[in-house]
């Protein structure tokens, strides 16, 4: 069979959008991952230690089944929790940010904690000998500083957590990948097809490469350390 | 102005503090000498709970240090200066004196900046007001750290090793600004080697040893005629 470009280049506007939604569900997805991954670390890092064990459960159970699967169980759990009889028109979208950011949360939980605890200890010393509380030393002195060494795993994670989105299209999510293989199997032109669509992750990946490398220098000014 | 009673303090096996009493009045300076791993930075740390004391009561301006509230209730009237500054280094000079009175004490912007810069010149740093830490010496660094640590309107000032990580040419700045601070009437507390800072401005050295107030006196009297043998022995390495 011969390659013809002319499918792939006439998808171009399909892919455009299915790209955008890639990118809007990586961004959905990041937002709660950072939420939960923000709480996540402050839990791992509690005195409590049954806080401290809840949030290494939830680490370890994100971290260690598949996201395809924590895709499912999301997408079939929610409704039955819920008690609801009829799915909501484009619940799929729903599931799928959920579950990304249910798993980016474990992620990115790690990350904070291991920025938090490379923040040197007189840093806290400091802020509770001139008075503050454990949150008000966070939240004006330790969260600040770990937030900067954060950045490039943060970077590395969202990178991470855009391509995994191609695994959405398993609850037919029409995002870049569904797209593609759709196309693909309609004009029978699967590499040029299979090739334009990993050039648009290369793309985005690149972009959020980037943004990161622009944050990290912008941060960095102040703070030589 | 601060009382201790049999103040142990263990970590884990190893009893590092073991049945300190004392009592420091109001405007004095008490320096406080000893050998390595005696206990000295353990005692001024629990006198703040940086460190929690295994048994024994510690009581600072009336307020005895159980319950967490009085933890930070005491903090807020304990100034403390540490060996390697800990400035907060994504903030400027002016930003670390005046964080702890606006978040802590809610005093205005406005007003805690004014203060600051008024206590930033104390140190002798107003034209360093804008610099991040990273781009001040040592000394500069540490006497931030006291401004900062002043701006809560500190009762008592804790100093543990405060010139011990400073080049020699500039402890002598940072002295020369606990020596004003002294002057002005100040209750300090001061762990240090500077022999020469216990004579002019202590009122009281105490010499520690193995978890214990092995003497203490007058520092003239004590450094000239030291009574215990283990202080003999650590002021003949030291003079
Ligand atoms: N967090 C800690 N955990 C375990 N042991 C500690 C801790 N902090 C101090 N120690 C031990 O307690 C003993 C006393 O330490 P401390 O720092 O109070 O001595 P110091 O008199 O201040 O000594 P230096 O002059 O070296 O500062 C030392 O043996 C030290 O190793
Ligand atoms: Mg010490």
């Amino acid at each position: 069979m011969e390659m013809n470009w002319a499918a792939a280049v006439d998808s171009i506007p399909i892919l455009n959008k299915a790209a955008l939604l890639t990118l809007e569900l990586t961004a959905g997805a990041v937002a709660i991952g950072l939420v939960i991954g923000l709480f996540m670390a402050l839990a791992r890092l509690s005195k409590l230690k049954i806080v401290r064990a809840l949030a290494i459960a939830y680490i370890d159970f994100f971290r260690g089944t598949p996201l395809l699967v924590q895709i499912f169980l999301v997408y079939f759990l929610v409704p039955r929790l819920l008690h609801w009889d009829t799915l909501p028109d484009n619940y799929q979208y729903l599931a799928g940010v959920l579950a990304m950011g249910l798993n980016s949360g474990a992620y990115i939980a790690e990350i904070f904690r291991a920025g938090i605890q490379s923040i040197d200890r007189g840093q806290t010393e400091a802020a509770r000998s001139l008075g503050m509380n454990q949150s008000q030393s966070l939240r004006y002195v330790v969260l600040p500083q770990a937030f900067k060494r954060v950045i490039p795993p943060l970077g590395n994670e969202f990178i991470a957590l855009l391509k995994d989105s191609s695994l959405l299209s398993i609850i037919a999510i029409q995002e870049l990948f569904y797209s593609g293989k759709i196309i693909a199997g309609r004009t029978f032109q699967p590499i040029p097809m299979y090739l334009t669509v990993a050039l648009y992750y290369l793309l985005m990946t690149q972009l959020i490469s980037q943004w990161v490398a622009y944050m990290e220098r912008r941060m960095g000014k102040n703070d030589l350390r | 102005m601060i009382y201790v009673k049999n103040l142990y303090k263990s970590y884990g096996k190893l009893e590092v503090l073991k049945g300190i009493n004392c009592h420091i009045s109001e405007q004095e300076v008490v320096v406080v000498i000893g050998p390595s791993g005696s206990g000295k930075s353990t005692f001024l740390r629990c006198l703040n709970k940086l460190e929690e004391a295994t048994s024994g009561e510690i009581i600072v301006d009336g307020i005895v240090l159980n319950s967490e509230a009085n933890v930070n209730a005491v903090r807020r009237e304990v100034g403390m200066v540490f060996q390697r500054f800990n400035l907060f280094p994504h903030m400027t000079a002016l930003q670390n004196v005046v964080l702890a009175p606006e978040i802590v004490r809610k005093t205005p912007k406005k007003e805690a900046e004014t203060i600051g810069l008024e206590l930033l010149a104390k140190v002798g740093l107003s034209d360093k007001a804008d610099e991040y830490p990273d781009r001040l010496s040592g000394g500069q660094q540490q006497r931030v750290a006291i401004a900062r640590a002043l701006a809560m309107k500190p009762k008592i000032m804790l100093f543990d090793e405060t010139t011990s990580a400073l080049d020699p040419e500039m402890v002598g700045e940072v002295l020369a600004v606990m020596k004003d601070l002294a002057r002005e009437g100040m209750t300090m507390v001061v762990v240090t080697h500077e022999m020469g800072f216990a004579r002019e401005v202590g009122d009281r050295v105490i010499f520690m040893d193995e978890g214990i107030i092995m003497e203490e006196g007058e520092p003239n009297e004590v450094f000239a005629h030291p009574k215990n043998s283990r202080t003999q022995a650590f002021l003949s390495k030291i003079l």
